[in-house]
């Protein structure tokens, strides 16, 4: 019986591992040494300029090697007129390897300028950069400047808009309903907007070898299966525990809406970053009145939270408050300080994946409170004004 | 059940992992080992631990990393005329025999580290300076071996069935031998005249025809400046230019002249794509005899403009020992690589000449 068992065993491994030598087979064949089965065509050489800093009397390009073969960068311009330049570590760069080109130049505050680069062929890339703004200095001044910003973003409206709960909390079932599907709607419209900007990130800034469009939408799924799958265990457990079931949707949209903020704060830090002042001024404005509807968000749950009361509760909100908007303050440093577009496609798109997590979630619990029925007046009208408020905020943004 | 908090530990642990991975991803390639210096073009000095891309020309050495064929040396193409193989016709004209292979699979280091496939006469970018006297007797024996059509079309006055347009030279070894009578006196291009001309012409087949009055001209330190481009994306713009196709090589390489001297430039202008070019000269202005057909200047200037094959003869001297530029006042131009320097000298060597040694 035993041998058997292992028998079956083994049986099951190897037939798991012979079609696997297969393709390692294969692969040799088609590239391994001395094979030319897939010698035709002629690779085109890529590089892509990820990265411009203007520093004091310089402009230093972190520049990666997106093509298929091994590229030397051999020559550097600014506007289409050749400078010498150094390159760091050295001019050679393999398949996705990257290099500091510094390029000595007495540039000018918000001009713009086109950044070349010449590869050994004579192929010439470029990236323009509309204005030219110094490279933030991380200092301590500048730290609590972007602490300052993300609390405005994050922390605050979202605070305010958790004030709505004892307003919330007095409403009939219906309405209540109503507030839950208005969650819905602002989180669904939030996550496109992630979504949306992930891609326009990748689309700007990251090579075509980096397929941005996939990049984001696997990330998406991998982040909304992982959180999904430790929110549902997290919910089963706080179900039995001292933690109520409402408190514990209420976190996992916190952590969700945190991970998006962190998301607004790379945007806000990157733009500070890259000297439109102005632009984040706006930025962060239209900001602030939307983050106050995430706080409805974290709300409405909580609501249901019963035996919450006094300090308890308020220590709850503030902490539930913190989670969801403190991450601003994080993103904007990051965004400001070491702003790589890799990193900010990448948490964009985990946090669309966190936002569609609570969204599953949240219907979920609309579904079992409401009697099975999601085609209600209340759910419908929910969703559809949650869009139309996150809209009509976002056009200040 | 039981495997749930190992399980979810597991899966927290991976996260965090990817995500340091995700975030060290883009800072990885890290500087290390020993500084040089370098000097900008404003003349600040800068350290660095990597390496130096600057179009000082200086050919790559590690045989590795190079694929060119061409050799050339613009400081010897700069004063290297031909004048032909030499023997006197039966009715006492002078004949110079020329051979010329024109080739299209030559690569050339254009810039350190840049590579172009180039089309040459006799191998290099321009193809070698011919020069014959008013009235001689010019045979070009042509071999194509390339794998294109080419020809050689010569500027001046000759046969309709020596013009090089309609009697095209097959690749592989076809040949053919133009002979003329060398005229008018001045500076001339040859070039390839097979269609599509413009890419014969910008790939580099083309080079100079010096016709000499019969009366020679005074002696002087003689050069010759082909202002060319080369476009090497293909975009119908040029990426570099140049007097003698190395970008920046007489800047780095300053041209040596002395004090008193008449230096005389035969200068041709093949750059193609934009319209006009120019020639200015620093701390001093030239004469200048257009096409160098007339023995009489026809300007003292600091600036000619010149289009396509425009070109010209231009004489001057210099009083003051010193560096003088010299470049195109187009001045994209002069930072994409069309800029070089005289070094002006006492000329020492000649009042050394006065002094007999010996004997």
């Amino acid at each position: 019986m035993d041998l058997d068992n292992n028998f079956s065993k083994s049986k099951t491994i190897a037939s798991g591992i012979i079609p696997f030598t297969f393709v390692v087979v294969l692969m040799l064949y088609i590239f391994g040494p001395g094979a030319d089965l897939l010698d035709l065509g002629i690779p085109l050489p890529e590089i892509t300029i990820e990265k411009v800093d203007f520093i004091d009397s310089e402009i230093q390009v972190t520049v990666r090697n997106t093509g298929p073969i091994s590229v030397e960068v051999v020559m550097a311009d600014i506007n289409d007129r050749i400078q010498p330049a150094a390159i760091e570590p050295d001019r050679f760069l393999e398949r996705y390897e990257t290099a500091l080109v510094r390029i000595p130049f007495e540039w000018n505050v918000a001009e713009p300028y086109r950044i070349g680069l010449t590869i050994e062929d004579g192929t010439r890339f470029e990236k323009e950069i509309d204005a030219a703004a110094p490279a933030l200095e991380p200092n301590f001044d500048l730290a609590i400047f972007f602490a300052i910003i993300g609390t405005y973003v994050g922390i605050i409206p979202i605070m305010i808009g958790l004030l709505w709960l004892p307003f919330i909390k007095r409403i009939s079932k219906q309405k209540y309903h109503f507030f839950l599907a208005l969650t819905v709607g602002l989180l669904l419209f939030l996550a496109i907007d992630s979504i949306e900007e992930a891609i326009a990130v990748s689309d700007e800034n990251l090579a075509g070898s980096f397929n941005g469009t996939l990049l984001v939408v696997t990330v998406l799924v991998l982040s909304f299966l992982g959180l999904y799958y430790s929110g549902e265990k997290f919910i089963q457990r706080a179900a039995s525990s001292k933690l109520s079931k409402p408190v514990a949707i209420a976190l996992m949209i916190s952590i969700g809406i945190g991970l998006h903020n962190f998301g607004e704060g790379l945007a806000i830090g990157a733009a500070v970053g890259l000297g439109s002042i102005a632009f984040s001024t706006f930025l962060i404005v239209g900001f602030a009145l939307h983050n106050t509807t995430e706080g409805i968000a974290i709300a409405a749950p909580m609501s249901k939270g019963k035996g919450l009361v006094g300090k308890a509760l308020i220590g709850k909100l503030v902490a539930l408050g913190l989670i969801a908007g403190s991450p601003a303050i994080f993103g904007a440093w990051v965004g400001g300080f070491v702003y790589s577009p890799f990193t900010s496609v990448i948490f964009l798109a985990i946090g669309a994946g966190a936002i569609f997590q609570v969204i599953v979630i949240l219907m979920k619990w609309i579904r079992d409170e409401g009697d099975k029925n999601l085609s209600s007046a209340a759910v419908i009208s929910g969703i559809a004004v949650g869009m139309l408020v996150m809209y009509l905020t976002s056009i200040l943004i | 059940m039981k495997f749930t908090r190992s399980g979810a530990l597991i899966f927290f642990l991976s996260l965090t992992v990817i995500f340091s991975i995700i975030v060290i991803f883009p800072i990885v390639s890290e500087a290390q080992s020993e500084q040089k210096t370098f000097v900008t073009h404003s003349g600040s000095v800068i350290q660095t631990s990597g390496e130096i891309i600057d179009p000082v020309y200086t050919t790559t050495a590690d045989p590795e990393y190079t694929e060119a064929t061409v050799e050339f040396d613009p400081m010897k193409y700069l004063r290297e005329f031909n004048y032909g193989k030499v023997s006197t016709l039966p009715d006492g004209k002078i004949l110079r025999e020329f051979t010329i292979i024109a080739n299209d699979d030559q690569v050339m280091e254009v810039s350190p580290g840049i590579f172009f496939n180039v089309w040459t006469f006799n191998g290099t970018v321009p193809g070698p300076t011919i020069r014959a006297t008013e009235g001689d007797i010019v045979r070009i024996n042509f071999i194509n071996n390339g794998a294109k059509e080419h020809t050689m079309h010569f500027h001046g006055i000759h046969p309709a069935e020596m013009d090089g347009v309609f009697e095209i030279v097959g690749s592989g070894g076809g040949q053919f031998t133009y002979e003329f009578e060398a005229g008018p006196v001045g500076v001339h291009p040859y070039h390839c005249h097979v269609m599509p001309l413009e890419e014969h012409i910008v790939r580099g087949l083309y080079g100079v025809f010096i016709v000499d009055p019969k009366e020679s001209r005074p002696a002087a330190d003689e050069m010759v400046m082909v202002l060319n481009g080369l476009d090497m994306d293909f975009d119908g713009e040029n990426n570099f230019y140049a007097a003698n196709t190395i970008p920046f090589y007489y800047q780095h390489h300053p041209i040596q002249i002395k004090t008193d001297e008449l230096i005389r430039i035969y200068v041709v202008n093949m750059v193609e794509f934009d319209p006009i070019n120019n020639f200015h000269l620093h701390g001093n202005l030239y004469k200048y005899y257009p096409t160098g057909t007339d023995l009489v200047p026809s300007f003292y200037t600091d600036m000619i403009t010149l289009s396509q094959t425009e070109r010209g003869i231009m004489e001057f001297e210099y009083t003051y020992p010193g560096k003088y530029l010299f470049h195109a006042h187009k001045v994209e131009f002069s930072e994409k690589g069309w800029v070089g320097i005289f070094l002006v000298t006492d000329d020492l060597e000649k009042n050394n000449q006065d002094i007999k040694y010996g004997s």
